[in-house]
């Protein structure tokens, strides 16, 4: 099971990623993105963190590509016109040649010659939310309010970067 | 066919690859930004696959930290982005080249 959600989370994420950088318009591009975290959060599942892979799809997923194309949607008129006399074809073989080098490496050893699989003792509830929030605000509580301060900040870069210049205290 | 660590850091390394190779070859602005979440998820992989193979939730921890990290960056870079296009009508990258001049 665990293989299966492997494989296809991982084809999903690099077929997701490399359709993305080689579609000819945002939309699309935004589209395959979604396909690549969706594997992503396949992924996650696979890997016992069922609080992280639904958290990938609320937040990646979700609100973070809505946030694209909502910016799509708000940049009017044409927004892809520079790249259309470039030629085509190098862009997909570009993404493809690297991932396909890795892909070849690893196919040797995909059939498991020697390569070990992970250990199956995990703590009871490994990942889940109970466990990872007992962390989060224990062990790690200094960088969870750090983390809010960086939020803060963006959040007043992006007001102040989006306003109207003349509403700007400093204008 | 058992699946362990090396599969996962070799997925990794191929999808931040396909997101490297795109920034570097593509000139508009927005889908430079998705390559770069594209890096991060597969940065995110890795944390997760070692939280794994380690049996501690420490990586999922990171990885909380990294969403929020890619939440400011997509809210910042997206309000830059819309600034340039509302000042030049272009997410070109090299029609931004004024600095060179």
């Amino acid at each position: 099971m665990e293989g299966f959600l492997f494989y296809l989370g991982g084809a999903m994420m690099l077929l997701g990623g490399v359709a993305m950088v080689a579609s000819r318009s945002a939309v699309s591009a935004a589209c395959w993105l979604v396909l690549s975290f969706l594997g992503s959060a396949a992924l996650f599942a696979a890997l016992q963190a069922p609080f992280l892979a639904v958290l990938q799809i609320l937040v990646y997923a979700g609100a973070i590509m809505v946030l694209f194309l909502f910016v799509i949607m708000m940049l009017e008129g044409p927004v892809m016109p520079a790249e259309a006399g470039r030629p085509k074809f190098w862009i997909p073989a570009g993404a493809l040649v690297p991932a396909a080098i890795i892909l070849v490496a690893t196919a040797r050893w995909v059939p498991g010659a020697g390569l070990p699989g992970f250990p199956g003792d995990l703590p009871p509830g490994f990942g889940q939310p109970v466990r990872v929030a007992q962390l989060l605000l224990g062990e790690y509580l200094l960088a969870f309010e750090l983390i809010s301060i960086v939020l803060v900040v963006a959040i007043i870069g992006a007001l102040a970067l989006g306003s109207n210049e003349r509403t700007l205290p400093w204008k | 066919m058992e699946v362990g660590l090396t599969h996962y850091l070799l997925l990794a390394a191929a999808v931040f690859l396909v997101g490297m190779v795109g920034f570097i070859v593509r000139r508009n602005t927005l889908i430079m930004l998705m390559c770069v979440e594209l890096m991060l998820s597969a940065a995110n992989l890795v944390f997760v696959a070692f939280s794994r193979e380690l049996g501690d939730e420490a990586g999922h921890v990171f990885v909380l930290m990294n969403f929020a990290v890619a939440a400011a960056e997509v809210a910042i870079g997206l309000a830059i982005l819309m600034e340039i296009f509302r000042r030049r009508r272009s997410v070109d990258a090299d029609d931004l080249n004024t600095l060179m001049e």
